[in-house]
């Protein structure tokens, strides 16, 4: 090997070891881009709440830990931007030096979300709270617990009962989720809520005298809250400040993850069970199968989460009820009702042509009804088609709305409005009592439109067959033919016994006038023509044999 | 130019001729074959073990709470971190290997026999230190593996009668694992033994000078052919080929398989595999299959037995007719080292 | 391994030809020899030039409704450092707003609002500066200095600044991450 053979062997290496390290450069590079994507960004504690964190960090380091994976924390928001009351705040108090409230409120939250408080509040998850009035919340406070408190059965070992709190069905049932009024405990016993003080615009008590009479712990001063109503996050809260709502509802404290808002469990806290199974229906659904195959590829960091840019491998309740997405300029909604179409809420649905309060015209005379309506069913649907458009093709989606549209159509008049009629004759002739659930019929009206004719609406407007047919309209005919209309006649002929001749009358002809019309024949002449052409069918198919319904 | 030259001549008397008869020792011609440039490969790693060591020392911290992190800094967070740490950890990998193929060619060309046993012997220590430098570095990165490795290491040490106590002590800095024994880990790595193996590196070539470095003379060679060539510039040209070619073969193996992060160091869980770096699977392996002082007082013995092995050589060649005995002997060794190394391989424990 | 290995004799070469082939391989070598070596010294020099610069980050101050044209208020990075944030528009968009570093750019003294002067005032050498931050009188007057400014930016109503944060930690070094580790 001469030398200058090596000197060029040196050279070729010395250039392959240029090359080697380029590659080098080159894998430096595409993981310091990779790294860019990935790293989580930096937290920093606002020199405002420092003492705070320190000092929670210690005592509840499940609080400081949530919001240091927070987008607030990420952004320099903390705990007193959130916590802060002013002087005169019923519930404010002095803490290490700092005025703050315990309850955060919608209004807390608007002073940097004012949009989304304002969608919020015009939204039906807002006025989830009016239960607390309505009859509803009857069931759970009187049928289930008891107005007033009561004195035990009987004693109970290990523990002294002096009293039983009717109300506790409520408590941790019904306001979990409608939210409850919350109060302050007052120093003579009793409590205050927003009813007595009368909060202004800006949530200011306007019953100042009220402010001396709070109950507050001997030893730091904070005020004492009823414990039936504060810990609450349901979605219609009944604040202090006079606000409706609860924004933890969704976006649980103290991380306020959107991501966790953006997944249909979060939603599934209460849309779910017998009455209203829109979790189980959607789970059942295909769009819920993609989701859990798929929930990997949903992006759900995302900062914006736009249907068809961020994300499309499956929809979530979000991303059809108030996501943004491509067609709509990726606008997101705090109002839920706003793609709603049908409400299937009451006993027979309506029309989601909604006035200037959010709340559905139920106005007849079509002039009138133009006039008061300010955002139409068409509208809404239009915009909760613009999300479907995403993934089918506009025939498909309007195919699938006269399949909805024949579903609900069919429950209202074959059975809700003929229930209704039915329930109001019985009524109206004095043959059951105003108060609701103290008589068998009651009951299974409330079955029928409250649990199976729900579930069977919900089930055809997305998409689960099994929630339409066997849980919705099987029980539904059941709970009507075998149920509400013997009950009835039975109510009818026991009055008739009794002397009310004229009234049972009256609830019969209705209930004969239902049962005459085309849809009902079947139940009061027998099927035997269709039974025999079922039959033809099946032997043409099946041939000889085939099973006979006795 | 001739201004400077003086000026620097009278303050720096050196004499031109000197430095080049000192630096152009003659070197015989069997260097040519590639095989007999094995001596100068651990020297060449040494030096980029040395620079990529100390750049690695500019973020490394030597304490329990912070040595992982500092790593892991290296590692996933300096520029170029991944590629140094890679470098350093597979330049210890051919070391060792160069180190040890090294020996094996002295060994089968008998060229530790007289007068060369001085050499080997410090041949010897520089394997001793090489794999003691591989030993403590793979404990400083303080993951699970390494930081139970240190704690077996140290025990084994224990099991040495008389001394044992003594030497895991000092190697701990107390009796088990504690605050103080990485940073003696640290200091044994990155000075005491680097300072010893240059020390023994220098010794080892300037006996080579002393001595010249043995003849070779193969039978297919023409024997007219010069005895030797200049070190400079040729065998110069050789180790920089060399070194370049090492330099890429590092740079891909540091691509192609970065060293990586291992579990922080746990000291109240064992995994449940634990193996010490490959170099001392033979150790680990013979450990297993004699139990305690007998397994450590053997070990020991090989050693020992591999220090003294010119003296003995001798005393074979001299004493019997079986003049190649060190080359089946040899054979043997190699074999059992290598069946050992791979038997720990394959199995889990 | 060939037997013409050893240096041919430079005597018995004549001919530029081959005093040229001789001179482009030395060239050669040196370049090969610069270009590995000297790449593998960049890396080196990269890799002991610190990793990350001081890092900023947008951090959230105010309300705009909170702070009313004239009124300034002194925010505290999550550093520690002082910055007086001052309103003099109402624009409603960032130009509204000046943020300026308290710490004096002569010798690092802090400095106040002195609202009756309409001056940032530094008691150490009687540095005076306008409410721009430029500076008026004193020493800092006479190097043209002025104070520190940070970007500022509105969005949806909220002043958000950009400052420098430090790295909170937790034992395993990484960055806090909560929920989202």
């Amino acid at each position: 090997m001469t030398l200058e053979f090596k000197r060029w062997i040196i050279a070729i290496l010395g250039g392959l070891f240029l090359v080697s390290l380029i590659l080098v450069q080159a894998l430096e590079t595409s993981r310091r881009r990779q790294e860019a994507g990935l790293t989580t960004p930096q937290v920093n504690v606002p020199a405002a709440s420092k003492e705070c964190v320190d000092c929670h960090a210690e005592g509840n380091p499940g609080i400081v830990e949530h919001w240091r994976g927070s987008t607030h924390a990420e952004k320099g928001v903390a705990c007193i931007d959130c916590h802060q009351a002013e002087k005169g705040d019923a519930d404010g108090f002095e803490h290490y030096g700092a005025h703050m409230a315990t309850v955060v409120t919608p209004l807390d939250c608007a002073r940097c979300h004012p949009a989304e408080n304002e969608e919020f509040a015009k939204s039906h998850h807002a006025a989830a709270g009016n239960i607390l009035a309505s009859l509803d919340n009857f069931l759970a406070e009187t049928v289930e617990g008891s107005r007033i408190p009561f004195s035990p059965h009987s004693p109970t070992v290990g523990r002294q009962v002096d009293m039983v709190d009717g109300m506790a069905s409520a408590a941790s049932g019904c306001q979990q989720c409608h939210g409850s009024k919350v109060a302050l405990r007052t120093t003579d016993g009793g409590k205050i809520t927003m009813d007595d003080l009368k909060p202004d615009a800006k949530g200011k008590p306007t019953n100042i005298a009220l402010l001396e009479t709070v109950l507050r712990d001997p030893e730091d001063g904070r005020p004492l809250y009823d414990p039936a109503s504060w810990p609450n996050t349901g979605i219609g809260r009944l604040n202090l400040d006079g606000s409706r709502g609860s924004c933890s509802a969704c976006h649980s404290r103290h991380d306020f993850s959107p991501r966790r808002a953006r997944q249909p469990e979060n939603c599934g806290k209460c849309h779910l069970g017998p009455d209203h199974p829109q979790k189980e229906i959607y789970d059942e659904s295909k769009h819920g199968v993609a989701y859990r195959d798929l929930r990997d590829q949903l992006n759900l960091d995302a900062k914006d989460w736009v249907l068809g840019r961020d994300y499309a491998a499956a929809p979530t309740c979000a991303t059809c009820h108030m996501s943004g997405n491509t067609r709509n300029g990726g606008r997101v909604t705090h109002d839920p009702g706003e793609r709603i179409s049908w409400t299937n809420r009451p006993p027979v649905s309506l029309v989601m042509d909604t006035d200037a309060d959010h709340a559905v015209v139920k106005e007849v005379d079509p002039e009138k009804r133009r006039a008061l309506v300010a955002d139409t069913a068409k509208d809404k649907r239009d915009r909760m088609q613009q999300v479907c458009e995403h993934c089918h093709s506009p025939d498909y989606v309007g195919s699938f709305y006269t399949q909805y549209d024949n579903l609900v159509i069919l429950y209202n008049e074959k059975f809700a409005k003929p229930g209704q009629a039915i329930m109001g004759a019985l009524l109206d002739n004095g043959l059951r009592t105003k108060t609701e659930f103290d008589e068998e019929v009651e009951w299974t009206w409330y079955f029928l439109w409250h649990h199976e004719g729900r579930r069977a609406r919900h089930g055809a407007s997305m998409m689960a067959p099994d929630y339409t047919h066997w849980h919705g309209m099987f029980e539904v005919a059941d709970r009507f033919y075998m149920q509400l209309i013997p009950q009835a006649r039975e109510v009818a002929a026991k009055a008739a016994a009794a002397g009310q001749v004229e009234a049972a009358a009256k609830v019969d002809a209705v209930i004969d006038g239902i049962l005459s019309r085309p849809e009902h024949a079947w139940f009061k002449e027998g099927a035997e023509d269709q039974s025999a052409q079922i039959r033809e069918q099946m032997e043409k198919r099946y041939g000889q044999g085939a099973p006979v319904q006795p | 130019m001739n201004s400077l030259g003086s000026w620097l001549g009278q303050r720096l008397p050196l004499d031109k001729l000197d430095l080049r008869e000192l630096t152009n020792e003659p070197v015989p011609y069997h260097l040519k074959r590639w095989w007999f440039a094995l001596g100068g490969t651990p020297a060449y790693l040494f030096v980029v073990q040395i620079v990529t060591g100390i750049l690695l020392a500019f973020y490394y911290q030597p304490a329990p709470s912070t040595a992982y992190n500092s790593v892991r800094y290296i590692t996933e967070e300096a520029s170029y971190g991944w590629y140094i740490r890679s470098m350093h950890k597979w330049g210890a990998t051919l070391m060792i290997a160069a180190v040890v193929l090294h020996q094996m060619r002295v060994y089968f060309t008998g060229a530790y026999r007289k007068p060369r046993e001085i050499n080997w012997m410090v041949g010897m220590l520089l394997l001793i230190c090489t794999l003691m430098i591989g030993f403590t570095g793979y404990s400083l990165v303080f993951e699970q593996l390494s930081y139970w490795g240190a704690t077996v290491g140290a025990n084994i040490a224990d099991a040495v009668p008389v001394v044992g106590g003594l030497a895991k002590r000092m190697l701990l800095g107390g009796d088990r694992y504690n605050a103080n024994t990485l940073a003696r880990f640290y200091i044994i790595h990155a000075a005491v033994l680097p300072v010893t193996l240059a020390a023994l590196v220098a010794t080892h070539i300037a006996i080579i000078r002393l001595q010249g470095v043995s003849e070779m003379q193969f039978k297919d060679e023409d024997p007219s052919r010069p005895r030797s060539f200049n070190f400079f510039p040729d065998h110069l040209y050789t180790e920089l080929i060399m070194g370049l070619a090492l330099m890429i073969l590092l740079s891909a193996l540091a691509t192609i398989a970065p060293a990586e992060m291992g579990p922080p160091a746990d000291p109240l869980s064992t995994p449940e595999v634990i193996k010490p770096e490959w170099f001392f699977y033979v150790a680990f392996r013979w450990l297993k299959l004699f139990s305690g002082s007998a397994a450590v007082l053997s070990m020991g013995a090989v050693v020992a037995l591999m220090f003294g092995w010119p003296f003995i050589d001798a005393f074979i060649r001299r004493r019997s007719r079986f003049q190649e005995a060190s080359v089946w002997i040899g054979i043997l060794g190699v074999l059992a080292i290598l069946g050992l190394t791979v038997w720990e391989a394959l199995v889990a424990h | 391994m060939d037997q013409q290995g050893t240096e041919t004799d430079p005597h018995d070469l004549d001919g530029s030809r081959r005093r040229f082939l001789v001179g482009s391989s030395r060239l050669a070598m040196l370049a090969g020899l610069v270009a590995g070596y000297g790449a593998f010294g960049r890396i080196a020099a990269r890799f002991l030039y610190p990793a990350h610069a001081e890092p900023r980050q947008w951090q959230f101050v105010a309300d705009l409704k909170r702070l009313h044209t004239g009124e300034s208020l002194r925010y505290v990075a999550p550093t520690g450092e002082p910055v007086a944030i001052t309103r003099r528009g109402n624009r409603g968009d960032s130009s509204d707003f000046v943020a300026l570093s308290s710490t004096c750019p002569h010798l690092g003294c802090q400095v106040h609002w002195q609202a009756q002067e309409d001056r940032f005032f530094c008691p150490c050498h009687n540095g005076v500066f306008d409410p721009s931050g430029k500076a008026t009188a004193g020493p800092p007057a006479d190097a043209g200095q002025s104070l520190a400014r940070y970007p500022l930016k509105v969005e949806r109503g909220l002043l958000f600044i950009e400052v420098p944060v430090e790295r909170v930690v937790r034992g395993d070094g990484r960055p806090r991450a909560g929920g989202r580790a």
